[in-house]
This record gives structure tokens, C-alpha cells and sequence, in this order.
């Protein structure tokens, strides 16, 4: 079916686009303008749910409703993996901090004989 | 005999209170000086590691293994005279004896960084399933087996100053190991493996990371990207 090699080849690509470019303004844009077409194609959804049915059934789904929910599920896994990048880089950034604070405050074995 | 002045013992540390002053007293008979990070431990670890004698430096939160390995290192490297560099586990499960000989070959051979293998002789004393999964661990890794490195996951390493500038661990858990690895293929250091003495106290044990563990290491190591820097 035209679905599966669409939804698999949608995954694979995102995947590779997304480790590639994290945090780069290249892809901070495609989110934005991924997130803006999945509002929009939302909204089709609800106003023509007939179109989307009729599109469902180009690519070989029975209903528009299904590939809605296949589409979901690509935009859920890109929205959860771009969140654990973000995190990650977020977390690198406070391991350098807390190292930095920790250097400043190294306590050397003298002077803490002084302090005693 | 040498006075070890330029060696400098890197000791991550993370609520070891029970053991950390005897390792550290025990270490300081042969090596001046010891860099303990305490990646914050809440048993009063910091005041045993002072106690002991040793060079302190406390995370303000847990940053994990690999943070903590990093602060160490950037602190030694930063003290006048530092050369030689060792990380060495807080459980006292490493021996100072197997340092010895590691801080020997860095001054003697051209090598840039030596690891620590428990793979030698007769392996009998390690547990089981721990041998199969880090023999996995090898098996499964191309990089590993070109750098004849059989034991990727031992805490126990000697290396140079050239090494300790240039290590940049990112990884803050227990996924630095292989992001060492990593390093030691990108940046061309040469490398050899040393065989040590790894004691399994029931202490060790209960501490040591657990088989499921691995899974975490995976997933950080695949999904490891060019974050910029």
C-alpha cells in the first residue's frame, strides 16, 4: 500500500533531518512550518472531512479519519524526539554550569586545614 | 623512586561516605595528589573525602558519572605541573598497585592513554552475566575490536596531559564510556589495555550499575547528535 512506503519514508526522513540539523536555524523553521501545516490540515479535516477521506483513499486508507490518525502518530514520535534533543542540549548546558560553579568553589586539602 | 608529584587521581564520587575516606587515605600513601568530585551525595561523603586529605569539589546537583569524571579532569589539568592523569572508582574496587604500573608505562612507552582490563587470566571471579554482557559489548562493536580493547566499560584510566586537554566528555550518565571510546578512535590517541585487579566486594557489587542499565547506554549513545557547542 502507498501508505505504508509514505508513512515509513515520512519517519525515516524526519529522523535523519532531525539529527542532522538539531539547533540549527534550519530546523527550528521547519518545525514552526510543520507545526503551522499540521494546524491547517487540522482544520481542512474538520471543515471537509470528505476531502480527507478522498485523499485517505488515494493513498490506500479506508477513511480520512485513519489517516489522521497515522498522521498523528509521525507528528507525536517528531514532537517527542525533538523534545528529548532539546532536553539533552539542555542538560549539557547545566552539567557546564554546575561545573563551573563546582570549580570555583574546589576546596584544595590546605585550605581546609586552615579551616579546622 | 618517583614522587608521583605530576599524577594526579580523579575519584568520582556519589554517596560512597562508608568507603571513600579508606580509598582515599589508602591512595594518598602513593599518589599527593586526589581530585574528589562529589556529584551531590547526600551521606556526608564531602566531609569523609575532606577528612581523608583529598582535593574537593562538589557539584551544586547530581550531574552523574561522566559529568563528575569531566569536572575531575578539568580541575587536575588546571593545577601546575599535573602530566599524568588516572580515573579511579570510588568503591574501592580498583587497586592502587594496577596505577602504579599504568603511571609507569605513560612515562616509559609512547602511549597516550591506557585502560584497564579485566579480561585476563582467569576471568572466574567476575560475575557471570557481567562477563557475558560486557563480552557482548565487545563483540558487537567494530571499534572496540580495532582498538584490541576488550573491556570498554572499566572505570580504571591512566592517560596524558594531551588527552586531558583534549577530553570533552558530554554524556553526563554512564554512557561516557563508549563517548570515550569515541574520542580515543576521533582524536587518534594511542592506546593499550592493562590488566588489572578489579575486587568485588559485596560493597561493589550492590553499588555497581545494574544490567539494565545498559539499555540507557544504548539509547543516549544512538541518539547522540552534533550539539553545538
Amino acid at each position: 500500500m502507498l501508505i505504508q512506503f509514505l508513512l515509513i519514508a515520512a519517519v525515516l526522513l524526519l529522523l535523519v533531518f532531525f539529527l542532522r540539523n538539531h539547533g540549527t536555524s534550519r530546523a527550528r523553521a521547519s518545525v514552526k512550518i510543520g507545526f503551522v501545516l499540521f494546524l491547517a490540515f487540522g482544520v481542512v479535516a474538520v471543515l471537509y472531512p470528505d476531502t480527507v477521506t478522498r485523499l485517505a483513499q488515494s493513498v490506500g486508507v479506508g477513511r480520512g479519519t485513519d489517516l489522521v490518525l497515522y498522521g498523528l502518530v509521525v507528528a507525536f514520535a517528531f514532537a517527542m524526539i525533538n523534545t528529548y534533543l532539546r532536553f539533552r542540549e539542555w542538560e549539557l548546558r547545566q552539567a557546564r554550569l554546575a561545573r563551573a560553579l563546582a570549580l570555583r568553589d574546589a576546596e584544595p586539602p590546605s585550605a581546609i586545614a586552615a579551616q579546622d | 623512586m618517583v614522587n608521583n608529584a605530576d599524577v594526579w587521581l580523579i575519584i568520582p564520587v556519589y554517596n560512597e561516605a562508608t568507603v571513600i575516606g579508606d580509598v582515599v587515605r589508602e591512595v594518598l600513601r602513593t599518589f599527593p595528589n586526589v581530585v574528589c568530585v562529589d556529584d551531590g551525595s547526600k551521606d556526608g561523603s564531602s566531609s569523609q573525602i575532606r577528612a581523608a586529605g583529598a582535593h574537593l569539589v562538589r557539584h551544586p546537583i547530581n550531574l552523574g558519572q561522566g559529568g563528575a569524571l569531566q569536572t575531575g579532569i578539568e580541575y587536575a589539568r588546571n593545577q601546575p605541573g599535573s602530566q599524568y592523569f588516572v580515573t579511579f572508582d570510588a568503591d574501592g574496587q580498583h587497586q592502587v598497585e594496577d596505577v602504579v604500573g599504568m603511571v609507569d608505562r605513560l612515562r616509559t612507552e609512547p602511549l597516550d592513554i591506557i585502560v584497564g582490563t579485566r579480561f585476563h587470566g582467569d576471568t572466574s571471579h567476575i560475575p557471570l552475566a557481567k562477563r557475558l554482557v560486557l563480552r557482548t559489548v565487545v563483540a558487537l562493536s567494530p571499534r572496540l575490536r580495532r582498538l584490541h580493547l576488550t573491556d570498554a566499560h572499566n572505570g580504571l584510566r591512566a592517560f596524558n596531559r594531551q588527552v586531558a586537554e583534549q577530553m570533552e566528555i558530554r554524556l553526563s550518565g554512564m554512557g561516557h564510556a563508549s563517548e570515550i571510546v569515541e574520542m580515543i578512535d576521533a582524536h587518534k590517541w594511542r592506546v593499550a589495555e592493562e590488566p588489572v585487579t578489579i575486587v568485588y566486594t559485596e560493597y561493589s557489587m550492590a553499588k555497581g550499575q545494574s544490567l539494565i542499565n545498559g539499555v540507557n547506554i544504548l539509547f543516549d549513545t544512538a541518539l547522540k547528535t552534533g550539539t553545538r557547542r
